[in-house]
């Protein structure tokens, strides 16, 4: 059995538990308090899905913020025609819009919606990762690229606003309505809406970088001329990674736009994208629970140091993230792994020496 | 491992997750604690100190810490001091609602102070609606807003232009260009000068947006060259405007004969500006440092004092330090042990006082009668009072639009 298979099992099994029992309990059931932790656990879903295409298969995602915008739109939207009722939205009218226009007829649909947030954001960053990995463009020019779309992206979304209520964004949005459940955000029920979407994504997430997929994918991280030698499709491969990560981050935005019930352009923009970037790297992103846990705690760690510290909390983030990128390369992940492998060879096991360490990207034997 | 096992481990995890998950009593915590029942009072002041919008919103944050300063050192209210709860949302809107509820359910706050953009107030209305808290707005803004639950400090369309828009056309004309930030309060506030214009037979020969924090006027420049209009109409706010002041000057257009209207430029801007190239430039606005009064006076003099001598006060800190005190004032109204944002506000309607500007008054729409006035910018940095309104003019929200009015019962339409 791969023992970094099994640590991963025991770590989300830990992680699930502390998420749906010990942080409900912790808090005593409280509302605000949950509903505070329920946006940390949407931002957790962004920052695993960035640690699928970076990680994983190495493609540094800088806009990825902008398929998590969509998903937050999409969801507003819904909600949007949903406060409005018979009448056009109320943005329009400020913008001289006389009718819906038809990019948003068939958000009146909740099930379109639902699928919207996560095939748009999918199918756009398919397109674009099409373009990019069937010209092999790799490493750096990767995220030139992606944050370039983002740029574009946002200021598109700010100019269209008749469509799309520019700067303000999508304001004074109706409670969502789930199979006859209207969605309180401050209450338990959905605190484990988030958290269940949270924890399926990193079943999903887990089982794809266990996979023989996730295998191809850390084999092109490491080298791709070489894979594609071996006759694997590498572009193919990347594309699909790229789609998936983008849906999750779709998922993401839409449970977003439900906690703070507004959704706005600042959710596309280059320093959002880059704070993604910072809690995968402070998690570690070879592990999707390592970067999901990262956006956690620095979320949390933004939350309690803002409390205490009302000036200067920015300061000390920063240097909290130059400290993490200087001493821990490989973010909270990796001093676990050494920590552990430490341990092991204190404990002097012959074995251990000959097994490859478990975070070697083409760990072969084990997986049959 | 072989997959299906591993996929028959991690199913059981997380099966084992959603059934604990689904079995979790579903219980909600919030026993309402009562507001204020210690010993003191708790706002919020939830104004960026961070950011892009600081520069403007830690001067609010000062004017409205100051005002609970002083009314701390007088006395409080009922025997109890108020106690500021001070947030900084780092001019995120995501961040505003993060700490808007902190401060509105955690904090049990019994009103929040803040706010600076369109942007920012609207991702606190949902939660001061749902919590009915009260949020105290002092920016002018884009009005067609008609909520229970804020209290609009600013002026409004019609308090900014119903007599600015005529004194423009007498003396300098009727053709406009208009130019403006792209976003709601620019598109608002044209739309109703464009009503205004029409009775008075004006014109607009040009009307053009630039994105926030656009910089490069030339283009904008050599078009006003171009038509030839009687006044320029701007809506350009921060940096936008600090640029276009300063390439105007340059371009050496003349404010004698060409005059840039501002209805967003502030003595903030102007400082940023210089006074060399914002002087005979004009603002409407219900207030300016120079205004003269004895309340202003004292405001002014407290403010540099606490602050510093070459800091400025502006028509949005006036009103951040007036609401502070029209809160105290309503507060002075409810019975101690039962103070509640809804009981302020409904004590508040009404209530007269006389703040720097002049005497105001709350509108049962929650907006502020407020006093007019015109404003022509002189090379110190400061505006002198050219035109002042003769009577308090009552804020319409909803003025572009017949039909529609924001009343104390909300909005009603005809």
């Amino acid at each position: 059995m791969n023992s970094k298979l099994s640590y991963d099992i025991i770590g989300l099994g830990l992680f699930g538990a502390v998420i749906l029992f010990g942080v409900p309990a912790f808090f005593s059931y409280d509302g605000f308090e949950l509903n505070t932790f329920a946006r940390y656990l949407s931002l957790a879903i962004v920052s695993m899905a960035l640690a699928l295409s970076w990680g994983t298969a190495g493609l540094l995602n800088l806009g990825q913020a902008a398929t998590f915008g969509m998903g937050s739109y999409a969801m507003a939207m819904h909600l949007k025609l949903k406060a409005s009722g018979d009448n056009l939205p109320d943005f329009m009218g400020w913008n001289n819009v006389e009718a819906l226009p038809a990019l948003w007829v068939p958000f009146n649909s909740l099930t379109f919606t639902l699928l919207a947030g996560l095939l748009i954001p999918a199918a756009v960053g398919g397109l674009i990762a099409t373009f990019m990995f069937r010209a092999r463009i790799a490493g750096v020019f990767v995220a030139v690229i992606t944050l370039a779309f983002l740029v574009a992206f946002q200021l598109l979304v700010i100019e269209q606003q008749g469509f799309t209520g520019g700067q303000n964004g999508l304001t004074g949005l109706a409670q969502l309505e789930l199979f006859g459940w209207t969605v309180d955000i401050y209450a338990t029920s959905f605190y484990y809406l988030v958290g269940g979407c949270l924890m399926a994504a990193l079943i999903f997430g887990l089982y794809l970088t266990h996979s023989k997929f996730g295998l191809v994918l850390r084999a092109i991280r490491e080298d791709a001329e070489r894979t594609r030698y071996f006759g694997y499709n590498v572009a193919n491969y990347q594309t699909l990674i790229f789609c998936i990560s983008a849906g999750l981050a779709g998922l993401a935005g839409m449970l977003y736009a439900l906690v703070l019930e507004f959704a706005s352009p600042t959710y596309m923009s280059v320093s959002f994208s880059l704070a993604i970037v910072i809690w995968c790297a402070v998690g570690g992103r070879e592990s999707v629970l390592a970067a999901a846990m990262g956006a956690i705690l620095v979320n949390l760690a933004e939350g309690r140091l803002s409390d205490v510290f009302v000036e200067g909390w920015h300061m000390m983030l920063g240097v909290l993230f130059v400290a993490v990128v200087m001493f821990m390369p490989r973010g909270i992940y990796g001093v676990i792994v050494d920590a552990g492998r430490a341990l092991r060879r204190r404990g002097g096991s012959e074995e251990f020496a000959e097994t490859p360490s478990f975070d070697t990207p083409l760990n072969t034997k084990q997986e049959s | 491992m072989k997959r299906r096992e591993f996929l028959g481990r991690a199913g059981a995890v997380g099966t084992l997750g959603m059934a604990g998950g689904l079995s979790a009593p579903a219980l909600l915590s919030s026993v309402g604690r009562a507001y204020a029942a210690g010993d003191d009072i708790p706002v919020g002041l939830l104004f960026s100190l961070t950011g892009a919008v600081a520069v403007v919103e830690h001067t609010l944050h000062d004017a409205a810490l100051m005002a609970i300063e002083e009314i701390n050192a007088a006395g409080g209210v009922h025997g109890k001091q108020l106690r500021p709860i001070i947030e900084d949302p780092a001019s995120d809107p995501a961040t505003y609602a993060d700490r808007a509820r902190r401060l509105m359910i955690r904090d049990k706050c019994v009103s929040v102070f803040g706010s600076y953009t369109s942007s920012s107030r609207q991702a606190v209305l949902p939660i001061a609606e749902q919590r009915n808290n009260l949020y105290w707005y002092p920016t002018l803004y884009e009005g067609r807003e008609c909520s229970r639950n804020i209290m609009y400090g600013g002026a409004l369309a019609n308090q900014q232009q119903d007599i600015l828009i005529p004194w423009l056309a007498e003396n300098f004309g009727s053709r406009f260009y208009m130019v403006g930030n792209n976003y709601v309060y620019p598109k608002e506030e044209n739309n109703y000068c464009k009503t205004l214009l029409k009775v008075l037979d004006g014109e607009v020969v040009h009307e053009e947006y630039v994105p926030m924090g656009h910089s490069d006027f030339s283009s904008v420049i050599n078009r006003i060259r171009a038509e030839e209009p009687d006044v320029i109409f701007s809506t350009l706010v921060g940096d936008s405007d600090v640029a276009f002041a300063r390439q105007y000057h340059a371009a050496e257009l003349d404010p004698a004969k060409l005059p840039v209207c501002s209805l967003t430029r502030s003595e903030v801007e102007v400082k940023a500006i210089g006074g060399e190239a914002a002087a005979g430039h004009f603002s409407s606005a219900p207030y300016f440092m120079g205004h003269e009064s004895a309340e202003n006076e004292k405001f002014v003099e407290a403010y540099k004092s606490r602050f510093g001598a070459d800091e400025v006060t502006h028509f949005v800190s006036e009103a951040a330090y007036f609401q502070v005190y029209q809160f105290k004032a309503a507060l002075e109204k409810l019975d101690p042990s039962n103070i509640t944002p809804t009981g302020i506000r409904d004590a508040a309607v009404g209530m007269t006082m006389t703040a720097p500007q002049g005497e105001i008054l709350i509108d049962a729409n929650l907006h502020t009668h407020l006093w007019p006035k015109i404003g022509q910018w002189q090379s110190d940095g400061q505006a002198k009072v050219i035109v002042q309104s003769e009577e308090r003019v009552a804020p319409k929200p909803y003025a572009a639009y017949p039909g529609q009015e924001c009343t104390g019962a909300g909005l009603v339409k005809s």
